[in-house]
């Protein structure tokens, strides 16, 4: 039983299934009688549309429908709603939430937003229809910076929304800060951007739609991370009840966030299969992706940190512009407002905090959570304005950390923007991650890489980040009498492996073998409720809700083994798979319990067959605060510009791990993601026409495989939360919180001797050269 | 249409496609081998290499009347039926894959890589995969893997 236990690296149950190509993911369903779907989309950033002709098209082989935006308002649709936390402005009165139509009405307002739908027998007829509807533009003027957006006189991107703006923000005692930035000794203020990336899952988008007239009910096979939440979203936009949509995620091609949204393609394939009587078939293509999957980050930002004379922290002072897109999206007003705030100051202890923060529209791609959503950007802020402070203070950056950092033994508390900080030890992760780090070797190295014309720099960047996501998880458990065990649980594994660390807590908890577990996601039908993916919420949630599970099993099959034993529950005890009874040491294995649960004649009388059956819910207090301490060492070439990240260390608190194989695995493609973001993603606009310039994956870069540093990875486990039965803190958000830091700090360690303080991400050779250049030029 | 043949997981095909139709239509669409996986429109991310004689192709690269001819071979006829390539194999022990998409064109762009270079060191594998895309893993766990997988292949005098 051990070798399946909590804490063991199971080897994982779907890779069988994806290793030889027996994944089913969206692309590879298909259904008899199957059209196609083309979404035709705006070429234009701002743009009045003054006349849609399809006339054309309509006559064109194989098409079956054109909508356009006409067309959806006629119907009477519903706009998507949004489903941010944060609903309010600082004033209390609502945000601004402009009217999301599936379709654009009148008028587009970024490139890449749906205009009209079209569907034919096959994508390349849908295709060829698409090229010949012929929509009159009359172009306005965009802006797609959210600082540009609230200049006066900056174009207005909604008529009734005043200054596009859709609402402000702040958290903290403001009060408070500023009386301890006029009292400080030194105050060190650095602006700073954090770059708009994009999710990039290597599977796109798609969906397929299908009607069934008999019983007026749809069902949408659609590559989503959040069936339940979509689901609602649709059928309001649809007007239907949500029992009327059955919503299915099959095996999904990675997420990362990009696909938790409220998309307005799959509303408007299901209109289509009602109006077609057939299955509609929609896979977004790859340049595509970059302009309808939404985007993140994107803020701009000042941080000011006052310090004593001791450079003791005493204060830290946010305050930020988000970039929201031209619409509130499904989480957009979030992430910039309390999903950045919460964990403001990372794991220092300062004492005082303001945040502030206001979200703007512009002419892009709407923004939503991706992979950390504001924990990433808060820090890098920190992190960013500690490194500074440290060489403007003259004391080692290293030093200056390690000074400031919240000990153990002030835990549990409440830090100043009201996150829950109960358990953890930050200096020793700190010091662990130093030790890992070979320090003693550096100052060779650094002789080393100098004998090569190269600069050599290290930066350790110690994190605190939260978990989020939905509050509540489902897990159900039914026992079938050949003995399979069936669970379903409403969290979603889009590349996870909840399909293995699932089935592994339940087999441990119960003494079952895993293998015997059957394990069901992604569907409506199978949970009554469910969260999805997101907020590195999949063991915090899903998992207690499976541990939550197994323990009312237990209390259930108790009662039946005392039966077994004639005995009372009060005398039976529960260990490694078997009841025994403590006064007469006879015991009996759970998988004796749970056959004899199909026959009436071996169950207590108030028991039936089919009495194992569970379905619990689980409802979370606290959100949990995963931390650790991530450290980079860099080569950069001065010559060039370019940057080797050679060695890379991370200690992570994730409290309990139930499987380190896949822990480890969530760490090591967090950092992938840090690193790009800081050295070469970026989602450009351009400023004046509004066009998308990095439409694709030539245009936009992300890590390959020679990109990444060798990774050092380690576990803290002596501080698991008691906030969730399991002790888990979450693990999946951590990676992108510590590496753009580590690495961005790292690479200005590098060029402190050029007099380079600030360069803004992504770090790419062109402006790294310059910085050095720009240093040597400056007096 | 004009009529093609060719031999996709050692065995005879031939079908009638449009010359427009790319070898990655021909399998996904025509036989029904969605483990061949399309996650770009430049030739950039890698998910659908096969091997074409031998050798490593971006399959969305190639038309499937230019395979008139040619043996090729899918993730799906890469072991027999219940068992797995020690390639295959390899990635299951070292975590080299979480969502999978990237996964059949990895593996069979290692497959290739491997039995071209018998002394396989970390900067090759590098180098080799630069054409494979992956967002989930970070590509520690695949290097680890490929190596491996190199190793046992040898093991088994599959290079
Ligand atoms: S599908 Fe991306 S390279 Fe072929
Ligand atoms: S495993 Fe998801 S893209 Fe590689």
């Amino acid at each position: 039983m051990e070798k399946y236990g909590i804490g063991q690296p199971v080897r994982r149950k779907e890779d069988v299934r994806f290793l030889t190509g027996k994944g089913v993911y969206i692309d590879d369903i298909s259904r008899p009688n199957l059209v196609h779907a083309v979404i035709l989309r705006s070429p234009h950033a701002h743009a009045k549309i003054l006349k849609i002709d399809s006339s054309e098209a309509q006559t064109m082989p194989g098409v079956l429908a054109i909508v356009t935006g006409q067309d959806w308002e006629r119907e009477d649709f519903a706009p998507i709603p949004t489903r941010s936390a944060v609903k309010t402005k600082i004033s209390g009165a609502p945000l601004n939430q402009p009217p999301r139509h599936c379709l654009a009405i009148e008028r587009a307002r970024y490139v890449g937003e749906p205009v009209a739908l079209i569907v034919a027998e096959s994508s390349a007829q849908a295709q060829d229809a698409a090229e010949s509807i012929e929509v009159d533009y009359e172009e306005l003027e965009p802006v797609t910076d959210q600082v540009k957006a609230l200049e006066p006189g900056a174009p207005q991107i909604w008529d009734d929304i005043e200054g596009n703006i859709c609402l402000d923000f702040e958290l903290g005692d403001k009060q408070a800060t500023d009386k301890a930035f006029a009292a400080a000794d030194h105050v060190v203020s650095l602006e700073l951007r954090n770059n708009r990336v994009t999710a990039v899952p290597i599977e796109t988008r798609g969906a397929i739609a299908e009607y069934d007239a008999a019983s007026d009910s749809y069902l949408l096979h659609n590559a989503t991370q959040n069936v339940h939440a979509n689901r609602a979203t649709f059928a309001d936009v649809l007007k239907i009840s949500p029992d009327k949509l059955h919503h299915v995620a099959p095996d999904v091609g990675g997420g990362f966030g990009a696909k938790n949204s409220g998309y307005p393609e799959p509303p408007l394939l299901l209109y289509a299969a009602k109006k077609l009587g057939r299955p509609v078939k929609w896979i977004a293509d790859r340049n595509e992706s970059f302009q309808g999957d939404t985007h993140g980050r994107d803020q701009a930002s000042k941080v000011e940190l006052a310090l004593d004379s001791e450079g003791k922290f005493l204060a830290l002072r946010t305050s930020t512009i988000g970039n929201l897109g031209a619409y509130c999206f499904t989480m957009g007003p979030f992430t910039p407002t309390a999903g950045s705030a919460r964990t403001q100051g990372g794991p220092y202890d300062i004492p005082a905090m303001f945040y502030s923060a206001i979200a703007a529209f512009t002419n892009t791609m709407p923004l939503d959570p991706y992979r950390g959503a504001g924990r990433p950007e808060a820090s890098f802020q920190i992190e960013r304005v500690v490194e500074l402070a440290a060489r403007e203070l003259g004391i080692d950056p290293v030093e200056l950390r390690a000074r400031n950092l919240m000990r153990a033994d002030t835990l549990p508390r409440k830090t100043p923007m009201g996150l829950d900080v109960d358990t953890g030890d930050f200096p020793q992760l700190f010091e662990r991650t130093l030790k890992m780090s070979d320090r003693e070797g550096y100052a060779k190295r650094v002789q080393e890489s100098r004998a090569r014309g190269l600069r050599r720099g290290f930066a350790i960047a110690p994190y605190l980040e939260c978990s989020g996501g939905m509050p509540k998880e489902f897990a159900g458990v039914t026992f079938a009498s050949d003995g399979t065990i069936t669970l379903s649980v409403g969290s979603q594994s889009t590349g996870m492996g909840h399909e293995t660390s699932l089935p592994q807590i339940l087999g441990a908890r119960l003494g079952v073998d895993m293998d015997k577990i059957a394990y069901v996601q992604g569907d409506t039908d199978a949970t009554p409720l469910g969260g999805g993916h997101g907020g590195s919420r999949g063991l915090e949630m899903g998992g207690s809700a499976v541990m939550t599970a197994a323990n009312d099993i237990i209390a259930k099959a108790r009662h039946i083994a005392a039966h077994m034993l004639n005995s009372t529950p009060d005398d039976i005890s529960f260990a490694n798979g078997a009841f025994t009874d403590v006064k007469t040491d006879q015991n009996i294995a759970m998988e004796d319990v749970i056959a004899a649960s199909f026959e009436q004649g071996r169950l207590p009388s108030d028991m039936e067959p089919g009495c194992l059956d569970t379905g619990v819910t689980y409802e979370r207090e606290l959100i949990t605060c995963p931390n650790g301490c991530h450290a980079a060492e860099v080569e950069v070439d001065p010559e060039t510009g370019s940057i080797n990240v050679e060695r890379y260390w991370v200690v992570d608190d994730f409290g309990t791990i139930i499987n380190p194989l896949l822990a480890e695995g969530q760490v090591m493609g967090g950092i992938a993601q840090g690193l790009g973001q800081a050295l070469m993603e970026n989602i450009v606009y351009d400023e004046e026409s509004g066009q998308l310039v990095t439409g694709s994956l030539m245009d936009y870069a992300l890590p390959r495989a020679d990109s990444m540093p060798n990774m050092q990875l380690a576990f803290f486990e002596d501080a698991p939360t008691a906030k969730n039965p399991l002790g888990v803190k979450g693990a999946g958000e951590a990676g992108c919180c510590g590496a753009p830091p580590a690495i961005v700090n790292a690479v200005l360690d590098a060029l402190k001797g050029d007099g380079v303080t600030h360069i803004e991400m992504p770090l790419t050779p062109e402006k790294v050269w310059r910085a050095i250049a720009g240093g040597k030029l400056s007096p | 249409m004009p009529q093609l043949s060719l031999s996709v997981n050692a065995r005879p095909v031939s079908a009638d496609v449009e010359p427009r139709c790319l070898l990655s239509n021909l399998l996904r669409e025509h036989l029904g081998l969605t483990g061949t996986h399309i996650g770009c429109d430049t030739s950039q991310c890698g998910a659908c290499v096969v091997l074409v004689d031998g050798k490593a192709i971006k399959s969305c690269t190639m038309f499937a009347h230019q395979a008139e001819g040619c043996e090729v071979t899918t993730i799906e006829g890469l072991a027999g039926e219940g068992t797995l390539h020690p390639m295959q194999e390899a990635f299951r022990d070292h975590h080299a894959l979480q969502c999978g998409f990237c996964t059949p064109g990895m593996i069979m762009a290692s497959v290739a890589l491997a039995r071209d270079n018998p002394a396989l060191d970390e900067a090759a594998v590098c180098k080799g995969l630069e054409g494979n895309l992956c967002r989930c893993t970070g590509y520690q766990n695949i290097i680890r893997a490929v190596l491996a997988g190199a190793k046992s292949m040898r093991g088994k005098h599959d290079v």
